[in-house]
This record gives structure tokens, sequence and C-alpha cells, in this order.
């Protein structure tokens, strides 16, 4: 009769060991984790998309296994990873590339167009005629003041009240609050507001101003390749959870 | 040695809650693990700045909701915070009010609003505008303190059915709610913003000192379609202690009630939501990292309105986040298409 290994009175010495082995063993793995991780290019992506963050990251680092893939849902912490993590390249819209002083590598296209239009939603009647003074809700992409002057740009207007929120789905209560007299989205997320609500939605296309979709700026040159390659690689639903459908190279 | 058995059980599921989402008196909330203290540093003060105190606890919602707004404030701020325990005294918060001197306090949950009220109390001149987080019924406190506003907490209904409606297929039109008398009013508040999405809160009363039998009764009328004028879609949990005592009251009420029902149940709280053990459909909790930007927006506005605190409603907030029983949704109300892509925590 084979004796069991731990009995009930030497449990808590049997998961000391355990626990000293497991602790030695996770000791002498790291180093070659690390090396593996660490030579990948390292890829942080900022978007407002019709999915959690985390299920981005989770589709991108499936379909881009050879990128070291981190997706930011709020634009701090964005903001805090590109200044502690130094990343090799940045996925985001043209406005966070242009504020950063970075240019695309590889720019998403929807429907053969690098740029789309941003609209203004309202409840019950569209916002038409001078916005002057109103409050407007958007989500945070550049920060305070960015934000507001990406807004004003957009609205061609600077006499707004801008509310900014984390994230796309926390446009809705603004309206159903009455906080905003209007926010300002995506054109391309318009469809899942409007599936969101029973509220009336009212929409002003902002026609002048189109913003760019989605773009791949490389920040360094020697695993430009690389990165372009990956996501030149990616498949078409992935490519529909950006909010495009095709890359071109500028 | 099953009376003990059981009390250590009641008691780990007592900690588990407290300690996941310690409440205050009256409410239960997520409130994350108030013994698990963490290590706060402000950013180093600049001369010619305004100040900002921050009074909080330090357990880790807390610092979460602190870290986003001191992200976005420490460029126009130089931010303080003080740290309040259960020790802490009137006179300890005075002296942190008075070595600062800040432009604008931060109150953090109820009994440091209650310190902050005592200090008021004792002052013959102004005492700085106050913006209160993280507390049961805000609104309510801010009528006892002066130059005071901020954001509520409690997540409004009407989120939640949002929620709920882009999880599963069966249409949310009519929910239920049970409430004792001390959340009467928020009920009402509730049902106006309630029909701005076009559902119909259909809510029933019971005592203070409610049973376990008293609250299935209610739970009863509610999913019998004929005593409350026509079908129930969905229940909501509201987060009041006297409702969810503990795990055998939870069990007596509301579990043996509705496992047979069918109807999806809305919480408040994420640890009701557990496929091994069926209660909650879906948790809508408050989103901290969020919220924290929305008390820096407040605190933006207030600086610009030169600090006019009096005018500024209190706030709703705008952020959640979603834990949801798939398993359940797929069994009893049908998961949409898309829903996976639109939830924080699915579980299954």
């Amino acid at each position: 009769m084979t004796k069991p290994f731990c009995r009930p009175r030497h449990v808590p010495r049997c998961l000391a060991w355990l626990f000293l082995g497991a602790g030695l063993l996770q000791a002498y793995q790291p180093p070659l984790l690390a090396l593996a991780e660490g030579n990948k290019p390292v890829v942080d992506v900022f978007l407002q998309l019709d999915a959690k963050s985390s299920v981005v990251e989770k589709t991108l680092q499936e379909h881009l296994p050879d990128l070291a893939i981190t997706v930011f849902g709020r634009y701090r912490d964005f903001e805090e990873g590109l200044s502690s993590g130094h990343p090799d390249a940045i996925l985001s819209i043209t406005p966070v590339l242009v504020q950063r002083g970075k240019t695309p590598s590889l720019q998403g296209q929807r429907a053969g167009k690098s740029s789309e239009p941003y609209v203004l939603a309202s409840v019950n009647r569209p916002l038409e005629g001078s916005l002057a003074g109103k409050t407007i809700g958007v989500v945070d992409l550049l920060g305070r003041d960015g934000t507001q002057t990406f807004l004003n740009g957009l609205l061609k207007e600077t006499d707004l009240k801008v509310k900014r929120v984390a994230k796309i789905e926390d446009l809705l209560p603004l309206l159903e609050f009455s906080v905003a007299d209007g926010v300002v989205l995506p054109s391309s997320m318009l469809a899942r507001l409007l599936e969101s609500t029973r509220l009336t939605i009212k929409t002003r296309e902002l026609t002048g101003a189109p913003v760019g979709l989605p773009a791949v700026s490389v920040l360094s040159p020697a695993i430009r390749a690389v990165v372009v390659g990956a996501f030149q690689k990616l498949d078409a639903p992935t490519k529909r959870l950006l909010g495009i459908d095709a890359w071109s190279v500028p | 040695m099953t009376g003990v058995k059981s009390m250590i059980g009641r008691l780990i599921w007592l900690a588990a809650v407290i300690l996941c989402f310690a409440g205050c008196a009256t409410t239960v909330n997520d409130r994350g693990d108030p013994t698990q203290v963490t290590a706060i540093v402000d950013p180093p003060a600049r001369p010619g700045v305004p100040d900002l105190l921050i009074a909080m606890p330090t357990s880790i919602n807390f610092a979460e909701v602190r870290k986003s707004l001191v992200s976005e404030v420490q460029k126009n701020f130089n931010v303080h915070t003080f740290a309040v325990g259960p020790e802490t005294k009137v006179v300890d918060l005075a002296t942190a009010v008075e070595t600062t001197k800040p432009v604008c306090v931060v109150l953090m949950n109820n009994a440091t609003m209650s310190l902050y009220r005592q200090y008021q109390s004792h002052q013959t001149t102004e005492t700085p505008p106050a913006v209160l987080l993280m507390a049961s019924f805000v609104e309510e406190v801010q009528t006892h303190l002066k130059r005071a506003t901020g954001i509520a907490y409690e997540v409004p209904g009407v989120t939640a059915f949002v929620n709920l409606r882009s999880v599963i297929n069966a249409p949310i039109n009519r929910v239920g709610v049970i409430y004792r008398p001390p959340f009467r009013q928020f009920v009402e508040h509730q049902k106006s913003l309630a029909t701005k999405e076009h559902v119909e809160i259909v809510a029933i009363s019971v005592p203070n000192d409610v049973t376990a039998a008293g609250l299935r009764d209610a739970l009863h009328d509610l999913a019998k379609a004929g005593q409350v004028g026509g079908k129930i879609d969905a229940i909501w949990m509201l987060n009041d202690n006297g409702l969810v005592r503990d795990e055998e009251f939870v069990d007596d009420a509301w579990r043996s009630e509705l496992s047979e029902a069918k109807i999806p149940l809305i919480v408040g709280v994420s640890n009701f939501v557990d496929p091994n053990s069926p209660l909650g459909t879906l948790a809508v909790v408050p989103d901290h990292e969020a919220l924290g930007l929305q008390a820096a927006n407040l605190i933006f506005d207030l600086s610009e309105n030169d600090w006019q605190v009096e005018g500024h409603p209190v706030e709703l907030p705008l952020s959640v986040k979603t834990v949801v029983d798939v398993k359940q949704v797929r069994a009893n109300f049908g998961l949409r298409a898309d829903a996976l892509k639109h939830i924080d925590k699915a579980l299954e």
C-alpha cells in the first residue's frame, strides 16, 4: 500500500516545501521568459472602439504574436505608458499621433478613406446654429487642453464647455442625465449609441473636419519592417474591430 | 459542531462582503478592502500653485480614484493627501486644512464628511469648498455641509438597465425593485431617470426590519406578473444592508425565491455574480478610475466658476464596470451576439 506523501499532521510542512519549491522554480524561470518578451517590439495602443480595451488587447495579442501589445483604455494610462514604457510603436488615431509629433508608418483605411467625419449627437433635435456656451461631451483623447482644442477645431467654436469622459459608452449618460447639450463621437460609433438607447437621438455631421482613422507610428526605425509587416497581415475581422478594412503605407 | 461551522461560514461570508465592498451604515458598495492600505505619495509641491487637499481612507478603491484624480489635476494644483482612519479626530483634519490652506477639499467616504462637518461647525470664518466622493447618499450629506457639492456613488438604475439590455436578448421594459423607507426618495428619482430610457420601475416597499419571509413574499409578488400589473422583465437589488444582511438571509430570501423565477437580477456588488452559486445576472459597479476623471472635471468647473459651489448640483456617476454571469444569461435569457465585447468581466 502506498503511503500518502502528506499525512494530515504534516500538511503545513508539506505546504511550506511546496511553496519553497514553487518559489525556487519561479526564481530560475524568468530570465528566459523575460528575454523572449524583451525581444518583441512593444506596441502601445490607444483607441476608442466598439469593444472593451481588454477584448481588443486579447484579440491583438492573439493575432500579433511577434509584438508585445498593450491596449490602454484611458488617455492618462496611455500617457503614463508612453513615458514609462518607451514603446517601439503606437497605434492610435491621427490627432493623438500628431499631438506627440509622430507620423504614421501605416495608415488605416475604411471604404478607401483614411479619415472619417465625426458627428454631434443630441436628444430630440439636432444642435444647429451657434454652439457658443453649449456643453459638449467627448471622450478624453488628448488630455484636458488637447481635447478642448480638438473639439474647438471640430465644432469651429471656442466658447464651449467640454465634458470629458473616460470611455465611449460614458457619452450616453451625459445625454440621459441632461448633463450635456450634445456629444461628439466618430460616425462609426453612432450605430452603437443608437442601438444602446431609446432616447431620440438627432445628429449633425461635422463634415468640415474629418479625423484620421487608426494609424501605426513606428518609433524605432530598426523594427519598422517587423511591426508594419505584422499589422499588414491582420485578418479582416481584426481590422474590422479596429474600425478599418485596409492599411496603406503613406 | 454544525453550529460552529455555520457560524464560521457566516463570518467568512460577511468578511468577504465587508472586505470587498465595505460600506457605511446603510449601504453596501464596492469600496475595496479597508485593511489593504496603499502607500500614497503626493507630487512635489510648486510655489504659486493653488493647493488641493484630499482627505480619504487609504484602501485600494479610494486610492484608485485618487490616482486618476491626481493625474488629471496635478498640473494645475499642488495635491496634499490626508489619510483618514478610524482613529482620525476633527483636530487632525482641522490641522491638515489649516496647514495646507487649500482652495478646495476633496472628501472621500461618509466618515470623512462627518469629520469635516464637525470641523465646519467650529469655524467662524468661511471654510474651503468641498467635493464629496464615494459616500452613500451624497445629496443628503450635502445638505449638512456648507459649500459642498460632489458626485453620487450609487449607480443609477437606468445605467444598469441599459447595460442589461446590451447583454441579453430578452426585452427590458419593466424592472421591479424592493426598497425600505430610507430609500424611498432614491427610488422615486430613479423612476424618472428610467423613464427616459422607456423603462418603468415597479417598486414595492418593505418595512425597515423586513424578515427573510417578508422579503420573499415581496419578491414573489414582483415575480408573479398579475400582482404588479404585468410582467416584470428584471429585478434590481438595491445596495441596502437591510436587504442583504448575510449569506443566510440572501439564501432564504433572494436565492430561494428567484432560483426558479428565471428573471434577470441586477446587483450592485460584483461578488453576488457567481456562476457556481447563481444569484445576480449582472453586477454594475462604479468605475473608480473614471470617477477620478469626473471629479477632476468637477474641480476644474468649480475653479473656473470662482469656487461657487452652492449652485452646483450633485452629479450622477457617469461610468461603470459590468460583471456578467454569462452561463446564466445563455441558459435563461439569450446572450446578445456582440455582448462579450462590451462586458468588463464575463463569468462562465
